[in-house]
C-alpha cells in the first residue's frame, strides 16, 4: 500500500523537477548461503618411539568391611571347587593394605590418537560359580571370550547403559565370544541362575588401562608422552582422578588411596 | 494522536480514491474558477469596448490583436488530450502494480465486520442513513438526486452561460451545485471514511477506533423534546406542523435567493410556474439534509415527524 | 507543467509576444511522461516476471546449492559403497553367484546348440503350414454352409487340400536344405512336435538359471539393506536430474482433500515446493548442507511423510498456510489479515495433527500434542471447560440413566396396551377378530420381555459407568474427617505456596472470600467419627512407600529434591494437612466412601436410610442398590488412585511415614470462623461461581454443570470472538493479535484481559492461575490451536473401524490410569519407575514391573481380563502380586469397570495384531514316556528353569525372579511360549530369561545345554515337548518336582 503513495510521490517529484528515474519496487529476499562444512579432527596412531609408562598402587585405609558369605548350596558342583567358605568380592583388601579389583585407565588425553582393536580376545571365565577376573578391561570392539569351566549351566547377562543388553545361557564347557562397541565404565555382568555371580567389564577406546592385582599395584606401559587425566574406579568406592605428565622414555609412579 | 490508526484508514486500498478525491476536487474547483473568473473579466471589458469586441472573440485571456482569432483542434487541443492520456496511464499503471484488489476472507454469516462500510462512492448514502429513515435516505433521496440532475437543463434559462467557463452567468447554478456536491456529498463521504469507526460511532480523526468504546447518546423525537407523548394523532400533528413550518421558512428563503439580485430576477421573470416549483421543491428538500444533520448532531433529534407510516 | 507554479492574476500579467497556445510547446512534458510511461512499463514487466514470482530466484539458488552439496557428498557415498562391496559377505555372495553361473554354462550351451538346430526348422515349416491351415479351414467352412447339391464336389476339394502334398525345405544342422513333402496331417504333426520341443528347451533353461537368479537377488538386496543413504550412482542420477531441472511452479493437486469451508470444498492446490524445493529429496538436506539456508532443507520427519504421502495430503492440510499463493513469503504462509488458516508456528507444528487425529489420545510422532492433552486432563481443565473426548463418563452416565427411564415408561405403556387389546379381544364380535387381537397381545407381551432384557443390560452398563466416573480433585465431603481445619483457608488462598507442583489452581479470591469458601466446604462435609487407628512404624512405612510403587504417580521431596511421578500430588508436606485415621483408611482402600451418594434422591444415603428399610448399612460395587428405590448409588470415591491391597498394618506404617512429612515450623492460624453459618452461605455462592464442583465432589453440587467455554473448536474461533480487553490495540501494534497470542498470555496469567478494567469482583474473569511453566503453556497452546473445526473432509480423518480403533480407545484408558508410569507400552518409552534412584543398580532392575510390549501376543485374553479385575489372582490372599509375587512393586487393583477391562484386553490384542475372540488351542497331551522325558529335561541339572521361576515354595520363592509355571496353562498362549523359550531375546531384548537354551538341529529344536540320555531317541522337537509339558503343569506335578 505504502508503495502506491511512494510511487505517486516519486511521480510528483519527477513532475516537479521534470524527469526522473525508476520507481521503487520489491525484490524477493535472497538467502545468502554460508558455506559451513564441519571439519573432522585428524586422528592417527600415536608415536611410541619414546614412550613412557605409569606404575602405582591403590592403598586402602581404615577397617576392611566384612564381606557377605556366598552360599552355593544350590550348586554343589561349585561348592566343592572351593574348599571352605566363599565371600563376596565387592571389596577385596589385600594383606598389604591395598585394594584389589580397582580399574585404572587414562580418562583424558588420548582423544587425538586412534587405536586399532586387538585381535586376540580378553577372557572371562566362570569358575566355581564366580566370574574371573572380577573386573575386566577391554578395548572397544575387542572380543571377550566367555568360558564355562564349571559343571553347572550359567547364563551371562551384562546390563550395560551405553551398549546393547543381552543374556545368553552357557552350558558346561561351551564357550563364545562377544564384544562391546561403545565405551562404558563399567558394565555389570550378572548370572540370573546364580544371583551372587558378579563381574564388571570396562570398555575403553585405547589400550591404556589396568586392574590392581593381589598386591594392589598396576602398570600401564608404552604411553606416548603428554599430559593425561588418569582415573581409578572401584565398584563400591567409586572413582578418583589424578593429572599426570608422561615425559619421553620415563616412568611415573602415582598413588591412589581409598578409605573404607 | 493515533497516527497508526490514521495511516491504516488512509492506506486502506478501498480508501485510495477518497484520499485522491480530497486533493483533486478542490484543485479542479479552483482551476475551473480561475478560468471562469478570467473569462468573466474579459467579457466585462469587451462589453465596454466595442472595438475590441469586433477584433477579438476568443473568450480567453490573455490576447493580442495580431493573434489568430481561432486555433485548430489539431494539434492545439489534441496534443493536450494526448498528454493527459499519458499522465493518467502512468498513474493507473503505478496504482495497479503496487496495489492488489482488496479481497478478504471467505464470508462468514455469523460474523459481520465492524465497522462494515459501503464502497467509497456510497459512503455518503450510508452516512445519510444515520439521519433519516432508511426509506428516505435509501430510496427517496437518491431518486431525487438523480431526478434533480436530470431536471437541471429544463430549469436552466440562461443560454449566455453555455459553452465556456463562466461564473457571472451561472452564480446560482454553480453555488447550488458546489453546496450539494462538496458540502453535502463529499463531506459525508469524508465523515463516513475518516470519522465513523466501530459501531458507526463518531471518532475525531486520529482517535483510536476502540471496539469497546462506550458513549452516552440517546436520540429523542421532536415531540418527546416538546414533551408531547399523548400518542397519535397529536404526535403526527406536531411533526406535520414542524415540517410545514420548515417548508414555509425555507421556501421563503429559497424564493429570496431566486430573486436575490437584478440578474436573478431577470431569470426569474422567464421562469414558468412549473419550473419555479420544481426548483423550489428540490432546493427545499436539499436544505432538509443539512438541517436534519445539524438537528441530530447538535440537539440529538431522531425524528421530526413520526407517523405510523413513515418518519422524517 | 507550469500550472503548479504560483503566478500573478491573469490581467496583471505581461502579455507574451507570441500566442502561447500556438507557440508554446508541450514537447518536454510529453517526453518526460513518455519516458515515465516506458519506465512504468519496465517496472510492470519486472513485477510480472520476478517481483511476483520470488520462487524463480529460490529455485535457481536451490539448484546451485544442491549441486554443490551433492558433489561434496559423492566421494563419501562412494567410500561407504566400496566398504560394503568390499565386505567379505558381499564377496562371498558374488563368488557364489559366479560359481553358480559357471556351473550351468555347459548345460546352457548345449540347450543353445539344440535351439540353433530347432529354430530354422520351425521357421521354415511355420509359413507353409499356416497357409495350408487357413485354406483347409476355409474349405471346411464352405462345406459346412454349402447346400446339399454342391456338398459332394466341395468334399473332394477339401480332400485334395488335406492330401497335399506340400513340399517344405527343411534346413539341416550342416546348413544343407532337404526337401520334404507332407500331407496336411503330417505337416501339422511335424509342426506341433517342433513346438513342443522348443517349449521343453525353454523350461530346461528356466530350471537351470533359477539358483543363480536367486543369488543375484540376494546380492542386490544385500547392498540396499546396508546402505545408510543414496548410492553414488543415485547421486549421479540426482545431479543429471538437476542439470535439466525446470524452473516452474511445483504443485500438488488433489480434489479429494481440499479445504471444506463455509464456501464449500475447494480442491487442494499446494505450491509450497515451488520455494521449499528440497522437501522431498531422497538425500536428507539440513540447512548446514544447503549453505545454511533452512528454506531448502528436506522435511524434518521422513516417517511422517511416508505415512502421509504428500501427493495425497499436500502440505497445508497439516501445516496450514496459503498453499496457492506464490507471490511472497508472507502470502504463502498465510500470515496476513484475511487468511483464516495461517501457518502453524514451529513450536506448534503438532497442532496440525489434531484435526484428523481427534480420536487419538497418543500419537507416536506428536510428543508436544500428547503432552498438551495429558496436561489438559491432568490439570483438570475439563473440570470447567467441556472438550470433546475428555471426561466423557458423566455425559455417558446421564444418557444411560435417561434411556433406562425412557424404557421403563415404554414398558408401562406397552403393558397397558396389552391389557387394552386383551379386553377388547374378550368383547370382540367374531372369533376371527378376537383371534387377531389375542395374537396382537402376545406380540406385545413378547415386546415387554424384549424391553426387560434391554433394561437389564443398561442397568449393568450404568453400574459400569458409575465406576468409570472420576474427578480430578479429592471428594470434599470427607474434609471433616480428612483435613486439619486450620489448613483449609491457607491452602485455598494460595495452593502453590504450600505445594508448588499442585494441580489445584490459585483462584482470584480476597481474604474474606477465602474464609467464606472454606467455611462452606467445611460445613458441607460429612460429620462422622472414623475408627481410631493405632500408630504404625514409619521406617517400615518409608520402605513400603518407596518399594510398592507409590512413587510412580506421587512424588516426595521439595523443589529440586523431588523424586517420583508428576501424575499425582507431591506428598512432601502431607503431614501438615491430613488426619492420620483418614489417611490409613485412604491408603488401605482409596475407593472407600463414608456415605454412598444417590443420584436420584440427590443426597448422601445415611445409615438411617438403610435402617428405615431394615437393610444392613453396606455398600460396594456388589451392593450398589439404593435402599430407597430401584436405582444405583455412587458407592466409590471418584478417584483414579488404585487400591494397592496393603494390609491394615502396612497401611498404618505408610500413613505414619506420611504424617511425618511436614515442616517442623508449620503453624496455622486457628480458623474458628469455619463454623460461621452466614459465612458458609456466602461461600456456597462462591463455590458455585468459581465452579469448584468441576474437579471436586461437593455436597449440594453433585450435578453442577461446567462453567467454562467449550474448547472443542477453540482453535478456529474468529479472532474477533477472542476478547483481548483493553490490550486489543497493543496486541495489534505488537503483532500478537492472534489465537496463539491470546492462549499464551491467557494461560500465563488468566486474569490478563481484565487489565485496566473496572469490574465488580464477581464479574471478573474466573479462570484461576495454574502457575504453568512456559513449556507447559507451549504444549497447551499447541493443543488449543489444534482444536479446530476440521477443514479436511471427514473421509481423510483417522477414524479406523478395525483393530486400530481399539488401540485409539485403549490409549485413553492407559492415560486415564497412568499405566505408562510403571509399564512400557512401546519400545523406547521410559517409565517413571525405571528412572527412580531405587532402580538404578543392575540387580534392582529385576524388580521393575514387566514391559507390556507384545502383551497381547503373550497372554490369553480371557486370563488377562481376570487378572485386570483382580491382579492378586486370589480372593483370600490379596496382599501380593498374582503373577510375580517376588516383585516388591505392587500391581494395584484399579477397580476397573467391565467395559474398561474389555477395552484394555482388546487394546493389547490389537497392539500385537491378535484376533478376538480368542480360542485357546491346548497342546496335545503327553504320552507317559514323553511325560517322563519332559520331567527329566525340565529338572535336568543343566536346565535352569526352576532356578529362577517360582515354585510355590515360600523359602525359595523369596529370591526367585520369574513367574510360577502353574500360571502357564491358563495365562499364556502356547505358540508364544514356544517362541519365548527358544528366542527370549528377540521378544524382549535384555530379559532375564537366558537365550540359547535350545539349538536348531535338522529342522527341530533340541535342548542345547546338555545331552539328556533319555531324549537321545526322541526325534520330535524338544521345545515343543517342553511347551506341552508346561501346559499340563499342575500343582500336583509341582509338588512332585519340588519334593525331589
Amino acid at each position: 500500500m505504502a508503495k502506491l503513495y511512494i510511487g505517486l510521490f516519486l511521480l510528483g517529484l519527477t513532475v516537479a523537477c521534470g524527469g526522473g528515474g525508476e520507481t521503487a519496487s520489491e525484490v524477493a529476499p535472497e538467502a545468502e548461503s554460508i558455506a559451513a562444512t564441519p571439519e573432522t579432527p585428524q586422528s592417527s596412531a600415536p608415536d611410541l618411539s619414546q614412550s613412557g609408562s605409569v606404575t602405582g598402587r591403590v592403598s586402602f585405609e581404615g577397617e576392611a568391611p566384612k564381606m557377605a558369605r556366598i552360599r552355593m548350596g544350590a550348586e554343589p558342583s561349585c561348592e566343592e571347587k572351593h574348599g571352605g567358605p566363599i565371600y563376596s568380592q565387592d571389596v577385596v583388601v589385600n594383606d598389604n593394605g591395598t585394594l584389589k579389583n580397582v580399574f585404572i585407565w587414562i580418562k583424558e588425553g588420548m582423544d587425538q590418537y586412534s587405536f586399532e582393536t586387538p585381535s586376540d580376545p580378553a577372557v572371562l571365565d566362570q569358575d566355581g560359580c564366580l566370574y574371573t577376573p572380577h573386573v575386566l578391561g577391554v578395548q572397544m570392539g575387542q572380543g571377550i571370550q566367555m568360558l564355562n569351566s564349571d559343571q553347572a549351566t550359567h547364563n551371562i547377562h551384562p546390563v550395560p547403559a551405553n551398549n546393547r543388553e543381552w543374556n545368553i545361557s552357557q552350558a558346561a564347557g561351551q564357550e563364545m565370544t562377544r564384544s562391546f562397541p561403545r565405551q562404558e565404565i563399567t558394565i555389570p555382568v550378572k548370572c540370573n541362575i546364580h544371583p551372587w555371580m558378579k563381574s564388571y567389564i570396562a570398555v575403553v577406546p585405547h589400550p591404556y588401562f589396568s586392574v590392581t592385582s593381589d598386591d594392589g599395584t598396576f602398570e600401564i606401559n608404552n604411553m606416548p608422552p603428554g599430559d593425561y587425566t588418569i582415573e581409578v574406579w572401584h565398584e563400591t568406592y567409586g572413582t578418583q582422578e589424578q593429572q599426570i605428565k608422561i615425559d619421553p622414555n620415563s616412568s611415573q609412579n602415582i598413588e591412589f588411596s581409598y578409605s573404607g | 494522536m493515533d497516527w497508526a490508526q490514521l495511516w491504516e484508514i488512509a492506506a486502506k486500498p478501498d480508501n485510495i480514491p477518497i484520499v485522491a478525491l480530497l486533493v483533486l476536487i478542490p484543485f479542479f474547483t479552483w482551476y475551473g474558477f480561475r478560468q471562469a473568473l478570467a473569462n468573466d473579466r474579459l467579457i466585462a471589458r469587451l462589453e465596454n469596448d466595442k472595438e475590441l469586441a469586433k477584433t477579438h472573440n476568443r473568450k480567453l485571456e490573455p490576447y493580442r490583436e495580431e493573434w489568430d482569432q481561432k486555433v485548430y483542434v489539431w494539434p492545439y487541443l489534441l496534443r493536450v488530450e494526448f498528454f493527459v492520456a499519458i499522465v493518467v496511464t502512468v498513474i493507473l499503471m503505478i496504482w495497479s502494480i503496487t496495489l492488489n484488489a482488496p479481497l478478504e476472507e471467505p464470508a462468514n454469516p455469523n460474523l459481520t465486520m465492524n465497522p462494515s462500510k459501503a464502497p467509497w462512492y456510497f459512503l455518503g448514502l450510508q452516512e445519510m442513513l444515520v439521519y433519516f429513515d432508511p426509506w428516505i435516505a435509501g430510496v427517496l433521496m437518491p431518486t431525487l438526486i438523480i431526478v434533480g440532475l436530470m431536471v437541471i437543463p429544463y430549469i436552466d434559462l440562461n443560454p449566455l452561460g453555455n459553452g465556456y467557463y463562466t461564473f457571472r452567468q451561472r452564480k446560482f447554478a454553480i453555488l447550488t451545485f458546489l453546496f450539494g456536491f462538496m458540502v453535502l456529498w463529499l463531506v459525508m463521504v469524508f465523515i463516513g471514511t475518516f470519522i465513523r469507526g466501530p459501531g458507526w460511532m463518531w471518532f475525531w480523526p486520529g482517535a483510536t477506533w476502540d471496539h469497546h468504546r462506550l458513549i452516552f447518546e440517546t436520540n429523542r423525537d421532536l415531540h418527546e423534546i416538546l414533551g408531547i407523548t399523548s400518542g397519535q394523532p397529536w404526535i403526527g400533528l406536531v411533526g406535520a406542523t414542524a415540517v410545514g413550518l420548515y417548508v414555509a421558512v425555507f421556501g421563503w428563503l429559497t424564493h429570496k435567493l431566486i430573486v436575490w439580485n437584478e440578474f436573478n430576477r431577470k431569470i426569474y421573470e422567464r421562469m414558468t410556474l412549473v419550473q419555479y416549483l420544481t426548483l423550489q421543491t428540490f432546493l427545499v428538500v436539499m436544505w432538509a439534509l443539512p438541517v436534519k444533520i445539524l438537528l441530530r448532531l447538535l440537539f440529538r433529534v431522531k425524528y421530526v415527524m413520526v407517523t405510523p407510516w413513515f418518519n422524517i | 507543467m507550469s500550472i503548479l507554479r504560483k503566478r500573478p492574476r491573469l490581467e496583471d500579467r505581461p502579455v507574451p509576444e507570441k500566442d502561447p497556445i500556438t507557440t508554446s510547446s508541450l514537447a518536454t512534458p510529453i517526453a518526460i511522461f513518455s519516458l515515465l510511461l516506458i519506465l512504468t512499463l519496465v517496472w510492470a514487466l519486472y513485477d510480472e516476471i520476478l517481483g511476483l514470482r520470488p520462487w524463480i530466484g529460490y529455485q535457481r539458488d536451490f539448484v546451485k546449492t544442491y549441486q554443490k552439496a551433492l558433489v561434496e557428498m559423492k566421494p563419501v557415498r562412494a567410500q561407504e559403497e566400496a566398504a560394503i562391496y568390499g565386505s567379505n559377505e558381499y564377496q562371498e555372495l558374488e563368488q557364489a553367484l559366479q560359481e553358480a553361473e559357471t556351473a550351468i554354462k555347459p548345460a546352457l550351451a548345449e540347450i543353445e546348440q539344440e535351439e540353433r538346430i530347432l529354430g530354422p526348422k520351425l521357421t521354415a515349416i511355420t509359413k507353409p503350414f499356416t497357409t495350408a491351415r487357413s485354406r483347409v479351414q476355409a474349405a471346411i467352412y464352405l462345406l459346412e454352409t454349402a447346400n446339399e447339391s454342391s456338398k459332394a464336389s466341395l468334399e473332394e476339394d477339401l480332400q485334395k487340400l488335406r492330401e497335399g502334398p506340400y513340399t517344405v525345405e527343411i534346413p539341416e544342422p550342416d546348413g544343407s536344405l532337404v526337401e520334404k513333402s507332407y500331407s496336411y496331417g503330417e505337416m501339422e504333426e511335424e509342426f506341433n512336435a517342433l513346438k513342443v520341443k522348443q517349449g521343453e528347451l525353454q523350461a530346461r533353461t528356466v530350471e537351470l538359471v533359477r539358483p543363480s537368479t536367486q543369488l543375484r537377488r540376494e546380492l542386490n538386496t544385500f547392498a540396499s539393506a546396508r546402505l545408510t543413504s543414496v548410492t553414488e550412482a543415485q547421486v549421479e542420477g540426482l545431479l543429471t536430474r538437476l542439470d535439466n531441472f525446470r524452473v516452474e511452479i511445483k504443485q500438488i493437486y488433489n480434489a479429494d482433500i481440499g479445504r471444506v469451508a463455509a464456501n464449500g470444498q475447494t480442491p487442494l492446490v499446494d505450491r509450497c515446493e515451488s520455494c521449499h524445493a528440497g522437501v522431498r529429496e531422497p538425500v536428507i538436506l539440513t540447512p548446514e548442507t544447503m549453505g545454511g539456508n533452512p528454506l531448502f532443507a528436506s522435511h524434518s520427519n521422513r516417517e511422517l511423510l511416508t505415512i502421509h504421502d504428500p501427493e495425497t495430503f499436500g502440505c497445508t492440510p497439516c501445516h496450514n498456510g496459503n498453499g496457492v499463493a506464490t507471490v511472497g513469503v508472507k502470502e504463502g504462509h498465510g500470515n496476513y489479515k484475511h487468511w483464516l488458516w495461517p501457518l502453524y508456528p514451529k513450536a506448534h507444528f503438532d497442532a496440525g495433527c489434531l484435526q484428523c487425529h481427534e480420536a487419538d489420545r497418543h500419537l507416536e510422532l506428536a510428543p508436544t500434542l500428547n503432552a498438551g492433552k495429558q496436561l489438559f486432563s491432568q490439570r483438570g481443565c475439563q473440570g470447567c471447560h467441556p472438550r470433546e473426548g475428555f471426561e466423557p463418563e458423566p455425559r455417558l452416565l446421564r444418557s444411560v440413566q435417561k434411556s433406562i427411564l425412557d424404557l421403563r415408561l415404554e414398558r408401562n405403556e406397552v403393558e397397558q396396551e396389552t391389557q387394552r387389546t386383551i379386553s377388547t379381544a374378550d368383547r370382540a364380535e367374531t372369533n376371527e377378530e378376537a383371534d387377531r387381537l389375542y395374537n396382537q397381545a402376545d406380540a406385545l407381551t413378547l415386546n415387554i420381555a424384549d424391553i426387560d432384557t434391554q433394561l437389564d443390560r443398561l442397568t449393568v452398563r450404568e453400574a459400569d459407568v458409575m465406576l468409570e466416573v472420576k474427578k480430578v480433585g479429592p471428594n470434599l465431603k470427607e474434609v471433616k474427617t480428612k483435613l486439619k481445619k486450620e489448613w483449609i483457608p491457607v491452602w485455598i488462598s494460595n495452593p502453590h505456596d504450600f505445594r508448588p507442583t499442585t494441580k489445584m489452581p490459585r483462584f482470584r479470591l480476597d481474604e474474606q472470600q477465602v474464609q467464606a469458601v472454606s467455611a462452606y466446604i467445611w460445613q458441607s462435609g460429612i460429620d462422622v467419627e472414623l475408627p481410631q487407628q493405632s500408630s504404625g512404624d514409619p521406617q517400615q512405612g518409608e520402605i513400603l512407600f518407596e518399594t510398592r510403587g507409590c512413587l510412580a504417580c506421587h512424588s516426595i521431596g521439595e523443589e529440586s529434591g523431588a523424586t517420583g511421578g508428576t501424575f499425582a500430588a507431591n506428598l512432601s508436606r502431607v503431614g501438615e494437612k491430613a488426619n492420620y485415621d483418614y489417611l490409613v483408611r485412604w491408603i488401605h482402600n482409596p475407593k472407600e466412601r463414608t456415605l454412598p451418594y444417590c443420584p436420584i434422591h440427590q443426597r448422601d444415603i445415611t445409615p438411617e436410610d438403610y435402617a428405615s428399610q431394615g437393610l444392613p448399612f453396606q455398600f460396594d460395587p456388589q451392593h450398589a442398590q439404593c435402599p430407597l428405590g430401584d436405582h444405583l448409588l455412587q458407592v466409590q470415591q471418584p478417584t483414579v488412585m488404585p487400591n494397592l491391597r496393603l494390609s491394615w498394618d502396612e497401611s498404618r506404617d505408610v500413613a505414619s511415614y506420611l504424617m511425618m512429612q511436614a515442616h517442623e515450623d508449620a503453624a496455622y492460624p486457628d480458623a474458628e470462623y469455619l463454623d460461621d453459618s452466614n459465612l458458609a452461605k456466602q461461600g456456597q455462592a462462591l463455590v458455585k461461581h468459581f465452579g469448584c464442583a468441576g474437579c471436586h465432589e461437593i455436597s449440594g453440587f453433585e450435578n453442577e454443570g461446567k462453567i467454562g467455554t467449550d474448547l472443542t473448536k477453540e482453535g478456529s474461533k474468529p479472532i474477533e470472538r477472542l476478547d483481548f480487553g483493553l490490550l486489543t490495540t497493543q496486541a495489534k501494534q505488537e503483532g500478537w493479535y492472534n489465537a496463539k497470542g491470546f492462549f499464551d498470555r491467557k494461560l500465563a496469567d488468566p486474569s490478563v484481559w481484565d487489565q485496566g478494567k473496572v469490574k465488580e469482583p464477581l464479574e471478573r474473569l474466573r479462570m484461576p492461575n495454574h502457575e504453568l511453566s512456559s513449556e507447559e503453556i507451549n504444549q497447551l497452546t499447541t493443543f488449543l490451536l489444534g482444536s479446530v473445526e476440521s477443514v479436511i473432509p471427514t473421509t481423510h480423518h483417522y477414524a479406523p473401524d478395525d483393530d486400530r480403533e481399539e488401540i485409539q480407545k485403549g490409549w485413553w484408558l492407559v492415560a486415564k490410569y497412568n499405566c505408562m508410569a510403571c509399564h512400557q507400552f512401546s519400545p523406547g518409552q521410559e517409565t517413571v519407575l525405571e528412572n527412580l534412584p531405587l532402580y538404578q543398580d543392575p540387580d534392582s532392575r529385576d524388580q521393575l514391573p514387566p514391559s507390556l510390549v507384545g502383551e497381547g501376543a503373550r497372554v490369553n485374553p480371557n486370563w488377562l481380563s481376570r487378572f485386570l479385575r483382580n491382579p492378586a489372582l486370589s480372593e483370600t490372599d490379596t496382599n501380593r502380586n498374582g503373577v510375580r509375587p517376588y516383585l516388591k512393586a505392587r500391581m494395584p487393583s484399579f477397580g476397573l469397570s467391565d467395559g474398561e477391562i474389555q477395552q484394555l484386553v482388546r487394546f493389547f490384542n490389537a497392539l500385537s495384531k491378535q484376533p478376538l475372540p480368542y480360542t485357546a488351542v491346548p497342546p496335545d497331551p503327553l504320552s507317559s514316556q514323553e511325560l517322563t522325558m519332559a520331567r527329566e529335561l525340565f529338572t535336568h541339572q543343566a536346565a535352569p528353569c526352576l532356578r529362577c521361576h517360582a515354585t510355590g515354595d515360600a523359602a525359595t520363592d523369596a529370591d526367585s525372579s520369574a513367574p510360577n509355571f502353574l500360571l502357564v496353562p491358563e495365562r499364556l498362549r502356547s505358540d508364544w511360549t514356544k517362541r519365548w523359550i527358544v528366542h527370549p531375546e528377540t521378544i524382549r531384548p535384555g530379559t532375564n530369561m537366558p537365550s540359547g537354551l535350545f539349538r536348531q538341529q535338522d529342522q527341530r529344536w533340541v535342548f542345547g545345554l546338555a545331552d539328556v540320555p533319555s531324549l537321545r531317541s526322541y526325534t520330535k522337537d524338544h521345545a515343543e515337548l517342553m511347551v506341552r509339558y508346561m501346559f499340563q503343569y499342575t500343582a500336583g506335578e509341582q509338588r512332585r518336582l519340588t519334593s525331589r
